[in-house]
Formats: C-alpha cells, structure tokens, sequence
C-alpha cells in the first residue's frame, strides 16, 4: 500500500505527452511554458540533436550504396520502399522498421512511420500552409461528413504563434486561396521559375509562389537563443540538421520545453492503454511497456495530450477499454479510427527547358514553387470537388542525364562534368475526402511483441480523388506546355495508396456533436475531457495543403486551453 | 595458385596483362563485404569485361577512369547488395554476350563498334516500351553512379562544395563545372 503511494507520487506529473514529433513537441514545449510538469512519452529510440545525426556531414562516397536502397532494406522496410527511395543509408536511421512493427492490410495502405525522439518531424518536407477560410466550411457547404467545429478565425492568432516560433521562409501573395502567414525572408526563384511564375499569371490566371518552408533563411533572436542556424543550402536535411537550419521536435520544441526545466522524457516506452478512472469520469493516467526490458509501469497526469501520429493516437483510443467505454476511450460515436485521409500524390509532368543556358544556381535550395490550388475555387467548376496543388520546380541537369543519353568515352566523360539544360517538373498534392468506411481497427487476435494488437487498415481512394488524379496530371501537362516547354510528359502512378503523403489523418475527428465526433472544437474528447488529441486524428476534413503547421496551431491552441481549464478548475 | 597468379593466367589466356589498377579492381572483389544480397556468379573473364566496359565509359584522361574510382567492384557489388533476380540475370546476359562475340580479344576500334551497337539496341529495346532494363542501361548507370559519386570521381569532375552556406542565382563562368555537394 505504501509503496504503491510512493510509486504513485513519483509517477506524477501535471500533463502526459504521449509522443515526441511534430506535435507532441509543441505540446510539451506550450504546456511547459504555462507552468506544467510535463513528462514526454517517446516510444522508440533517443535521438540526441545534432550529436545522433549519424550521417549528417558524410560525403556521397561514405555511403556504400550511393543512396540507392539494398535488397535487405528494402525487405525490411517494405512499406517505405514500396514507391520509391524514402529510407535509405542516408536517411534510414529516421524512418521505422516495418517488418519489426507490422501492421495488416485489409487494403494496401503505405504505412510510414517515425518511432525515435522527434519522430517524423526529422523527415518531414517542411512545407508549410495555412488552410483557407474554405477548408473549414467546405465540408458543411457541400453535405460531406459533418462541419468543423473551428474556424479559420479560431486557428488564425495560433498559426502565427507557431509559425514565428518555427521559423517559416516564404512570400507573402495576398491570394485568399493560400493565407500569408509571418515569414522569413522567401528563398530566390531561378530564372526559369521566374520565366514559369510571369507567365502562369499571364495566361492562365494561376498564381506561383515559392515553397513557404520551415528553413531559417535569417534567424530571428528566438531561433538562435535555441542553437539554431541559418540553412547551409545543403539540401540533406533528412539526414538531420547539425546547424538546426529546419525545424524539427529537436531543434526547436524540445530545447524551448528543456529550457523551462519541467520537462521529463521516456524513451523506449510504449504507451499501451489510457486508464480511465470511473469515480472521476476522467483518464488518469497511462499503462506503458519498456519496449527492450518489457517492464510494464504506470504514470499518471492530470491532463493527457495523445501525439502518438494520427494512427497511433486512434489505436491507443481503441485499446483503452474499460467498462464504461467498452470499445475505446471516447468512441461513443464509433468514429475513432474511420474517416482516413491523407493527401494523394504520385501525378504530375515533366518537361524540359529550352533557353536560359547560362542561369546557374550556387548551392541546393531545399525547397520548390507551391502551385495553390485553382480547381473549384471562384468561378472554376469541375466534375468532381475540392482541389490540389502542387509542388516541383526547375533544375540544371547534372551527370546523371547521362544516363539515358548514348555516348560513351573520354567527350562523354568529359561533358558530364557541365551543367546540362534545365528540366522543370511538378506533382500535385490532392485532398481527400472523409468517408467513414475508410478506417482502422484493431485485430481481435494478432498481436505485437509487447501484446498490443495490430492494426488492420482498410482504406482506399474513392472516385473524387480518381477523378481528381487525371485533372492533376492534364493541368500539369497543360501549364508545362503553355509555358512553351518541350518533351512535356505527364504522370499517374498506380501504385501508390493512401498513407504514402505521409499526412494521415482524421481518425478522431473534431465536431459539434458528440454522437458523430470524438473531440471537442478544444481537441479534447467529448466524453473524458482531460484527454487531448491534437496530432492529425483530429482532422474533419484534409484541405491540400501539407498540414504540419496547422497541426501545431491546433496543438498550441489545445495546450493554452487545458492550461486555462486546470486553473479554472474544470478538469 | 593464388589469386593475382588466376587473373594473370586469364590474362595470357587472352593475349595480354592486366594494368594495376584492372588488378587492384580484382582483388578488391575478394574484400566485398556485408553481402546482404545474392551475389551473382560471374567468371573473372566476365568480370574483366565489366572492368573494361566501365573504362569505356568513363576512361582514364588527364582525370581518373572508372577503374582508378574503383568502379567495377561497385558494380559487381550493387548487383549483389541492390538488384534481384531478373535485373541480375539481365546483365549477366549481356556479359556473356560480349563474351561471345569476342570482346576482350577484340582492337579498341571493335571493341567500340561492339558497345555503339548494343548502346542502340538498347535504345530501340526502351523506345519498344519494354518494362525491363536492357544490359546497357544498367551497366551505364552502374558506371556513371559509381564513377561521379566517388571520391575521385568528384573532386577531379565538379566543383565540390559540401557546405554552400547561401543560395545564389547565377551566371555560368565559360567552361564552369558542376557544382556538387
């Protein structure tokens, strides 16, 4: 009895964070700076900034495959590999073993997943966008799913607070379809982007920007007090970033939250269950598993912020049974794990670039041109809803155009060592649309290794993203040729399936009504409200813009929120 | 018989010797390691066309070759590490191929005459939509890859520049090398 008192009060904090990655380090760093003992629960491996980037500053030739993904790894981490290179000898150490995590496939579904300190924000693109005034009230006005509980008001004060934090390089445009946020001066446009933008606007009326990318392109007093740098224009930042140029959980949320020195971290610990207390009628703790001793132990908080990655946060809602939610913590509405979204990719054109034989470029912009979305936007209609946009750019061929080219010997060779013509490329990033019968569950049976039940996935992209796709690819072929370019050829792969944006999200959605939502328009679950989802799950609808950012604006605001409530009392 | 003793009795089989660097290519073969693939079964005199394919390709001139880089034991390696079966059997073909038409007794002038005709065979093979690379393609890329991701390689073709440190639209220099990083 005593001990477990003891065990009890060591174990207690004021706030649990059940991941370390993109939001679940905004909700530390947010919660912490309100005050809070936090402790982060991260369940894979520590990664310690810039001493753990492994492969951060290795020349090409350190590398044994060049970049390219062996047999073994690619058998290992099947899902990554299934479309193209994302974990390879560069990157690897970041993304997450499939075949020592499984997961099962009712459909096929691109799982990919980031099971270490900073989990994908080590990785991610670094694109960052403001939804529109629309993308809130898309839903409501066109009868799909049910409405966002927020608006684009709600979000706005929160969205410049992360984005100043995060440190965003971009160009404000006015355009109502893309929000400006506060940005960091933009990266340059190379003359044949230049030559794209002018002429786009011109003759199609369709806006070009440069990427709004979470790289300091001229750190503010709040970035370096943080050790961060400004970008070498290397263009490795998966790799990790020893000059802390990107944003990261490591470069940025962490250290913030670090530096109020009420931040505890776990790693290594597995969150299996969310225990609720039904005196309470609130979550009082968590149930994790050490994932190398398998030692089980128990923590307990007074608020709990789920940011264990869209999929991860549903499952562990699903594997929180007790009597009064016998099919999850907070599933009365049987919407935990339905509505999967993520963005379609994987279509687009190519071209090559007559002309601008002597524009060069000085080091590797790790960054391209955002295309907002023009489809079903102002007077534009077309057969199927929402819309996309893309993403791409213009590039001076290197040696490896040599490829494909015939030649061979010592002129070859010897033309190999020059920049070549420019080729400009983009593939458009399409939103889907919630539909409950795509979704995850729980096996009943198949279990992992430290007896959590697998997820199944049975998700796929209905008719208005295949409709969509073709749009994509005719609009890319269409702006490559009325920009004059030649050899334009369009694209529409196949074999991709939805989680492959890497932006799943909507397992746990948001609403007004508790009888078809799981969180409230605080991200808090209608019915256990000391509990907090603000990773993806909480998504109503996907937008097409990348949707980290918004993540952490949701998160911020949620994490503000709950520290409002504590005080007043109200959980 | 050792190893060196092997290769050099290939060697006279075919009428002469092997430079140093074509030997060190060799034995570094016997030092592959981390064999995470299928190794694929090549005799030394296929592998001596491999080295002699890649020195076509990118030969030695006021800068390395492919065999100075250390290319053919790449290729030999990536088959291995990186490809599977079909890819493998692929290329295996196309050596044996260049074996049987003669290509390592053949002159220099046949030997180029050889690889300009497999180059557009190769050419017409993709055009035909084929899903599978031909021999060609993927020795070519093997040998380019291997050749300008090395160190050798890079220092003596681009202007390496790991850590650039700004962003810069410019103007092409007369005779301005890449850049790579």
């Amino acid at each position: 009895m005593n001990l477990n008192l003891k065990a009890n009060k060591i174990n207690t904090y004021d706030a649990i964070v059940v991941g370390s990655g993109m939001t679940g380090g905004m909700a530390a760093k947010e919660l912490t700076e309100r005050g809070m003992q936090v402790l982060m629960i991260e369940r894979g491996r520590e990664v310690k900034h810039i001493e753990d980037y492994d492969t951060a500053m290795k020349a090409p030739w350190e590398f044994e495959h060049r970049g390219k993904v062996s047999v073994q790894s690619a058998e290992e981490y099947w899902a990554n590999s299934r479309f193209g290179t994302l974990a390879n000898e560069e990157t690897g150490g970041f993304f997450t073993d499939d075949k020592k995590n499984p997961y099962i496939e009712k459909r096929p579904f691109d799982w990919i997943r980031a099971y270490h300190t900073g989990g994908k924000s080590m990785h991610w693109g670094r694109q960052s966008y403001r939804m529109n005034r629309q993308d809130f009230e898309a839903n409501a006005k066109e009868g799909i799913a049910i409405d966002w509980p927020i608006r684009y008001e709600d979000l706005e004060p929160w969205y410049t607070h992360v984005e100043k934090f995060v440190g965003i390089s971009g160009q404000a445009e006015g355009w109502e379809v893309l929000p400006d946020g506060h940005y960091l001066p933009a990266m340059p446009m190379s003359a044949p982007e230049l030559y794209f933008r002018e002429t786009m606007m011109q003759k199609l009326k369709r806006p070009v920007t440069i990427g709004r990318i979470a790289n300091l392109t001229k750190p503010q007093p709040w970035h370096t007090d943080l050790g961060r740098a400004s970008c070498q224009y290397r263009s490795k930042c998966a790799r990790g970033c020893p000059y802390g140029g990107y944003y990261s959980s490591l470069s940025g949320s962490i250290p913030a939250a670090r530096k109020t020195e009420k931040l505890t971290m776990l790693h290594d610990t597995i969150v299996s269950e969310v225990i609720y207390d039904d005196k309470t009628k609130k979550a009082k703790g968590v149930r994790v598993i050490n994932q190398n001793t398998m030692a089980v132990e128990e923590f307990f908080a007074k608020i709990i912020f789920l940011n264990a990655g869209s999929m991860n946060s549903a499952a562990l809602l699903l594997n929180s049974k007790s009597d009064r939610f016998p099919t999850g913590l907070g599933n009365d509405s049987d919407q935990v794990g339905r509505n999967i979204m993520d963005h379609h990719l994987g279509v687009g054109a190519n071209a090559t670039v007559e002309g601008f034989e002597n524009d060069y470029v000085f080091g590797q912009r790790p960054n391209a041109l955002y295309i907002p979305r023009f489809r079903n936007w102002g007077a534009d209609k077309k057969q199927f809803l929402r819309g996309y946009g893309y993403q791409g750019g213009a590039s001076k061929s290197d040696w490896k155009r040599g490829i494909t080219m015939n030649g061979f010997g010592a002129d070859f060779k010897e033309d190999m060592t020059r920049p070549g013509t420019w080729t400009m490329g983009f593939g458009g990033f399409g939103e889907i649309l919630p539909d409950p019968s795509n979704r995850m569950i729980l096996d009943k049976e198949k279990k992992d290794k430290w007896g959590i039940p697998l997820i199944v996935f049975d998700a796929a992209f209905g008719e208005n993203e295949l409709t969509m796709r073709k749009d994509m690819m005719e609009s890319a072929v269409e702006m490559l040729e009325v920009a004059g370019f030649k050899n334009v050829a369009g694209f529409n792969r196949t074999d991709t399936h939805p989680g492959l944006g890497i932006h799943d999200m909507g397992t746990a959605r948001m609403g007004k009504d508790a009888k078809t939502s799981v969180l409230n328009k605080y991200n808090q679950l209608h019915a256990c409200k000391n509990v907090f989802v603000t990773d993806g799950a909480a998504m109503v609808s996907s937008s097409c813009v990348n949707p980290s950012i918004t993540y952490m604006a949701m998160t911020a605001r949620a994490a503000n929120h709950a520290v409002e409530e504590l005080k007043k009392q109200n959980l | 018989m050792n190893r060196r003793e092997a290769i050099q009795r290939v060697a006279l089989l075919i009428g002469g010797t092997f430079s140093a660097p074509t030997l060190l290519a060799m034995e570094n073969w016997d030092n592959t390691k981390n064999a995470s693939g299928r190794a694929i079964n090549l005799s030394d005199q296929q592998k001596l066309i491999i080295a002699e394919v890649a020195e076509m390709i990118i030969p030695k001139t006021s800068t390395p070759g492919a065999k100075d880089a250390g290319v053919p034991e790449f290729i030999v390696m990536m088959l291995r590490d990186c490809y599977k079966t079909p890819e493998q059997t692929i290329f295996s073909e196309g050596i044996q191929d260049l074996e049987k038409k003669g290509f390592l007794e053949s002159d220099a002038a046949k030997r180029v005459e050889l690889l300009t005709q497999i180059e557009s065979d190769a050419a017409r093979q993709i055009a035909a939509a084929s899903k599978v690379l031909p021999y060609w393609r993927l020795m070519k890329e093997l040998t380019m890859l291997g050749y300008f991701t090395s160190e050798q390689g890079i220092r003596s073709s681009f202007d390496y520049t790991p850590i650039p440190g700004k962003l810069e639209m410019i103007q092409l220099k007369p005779n301005q090398k890449s850049f790579a990083y």
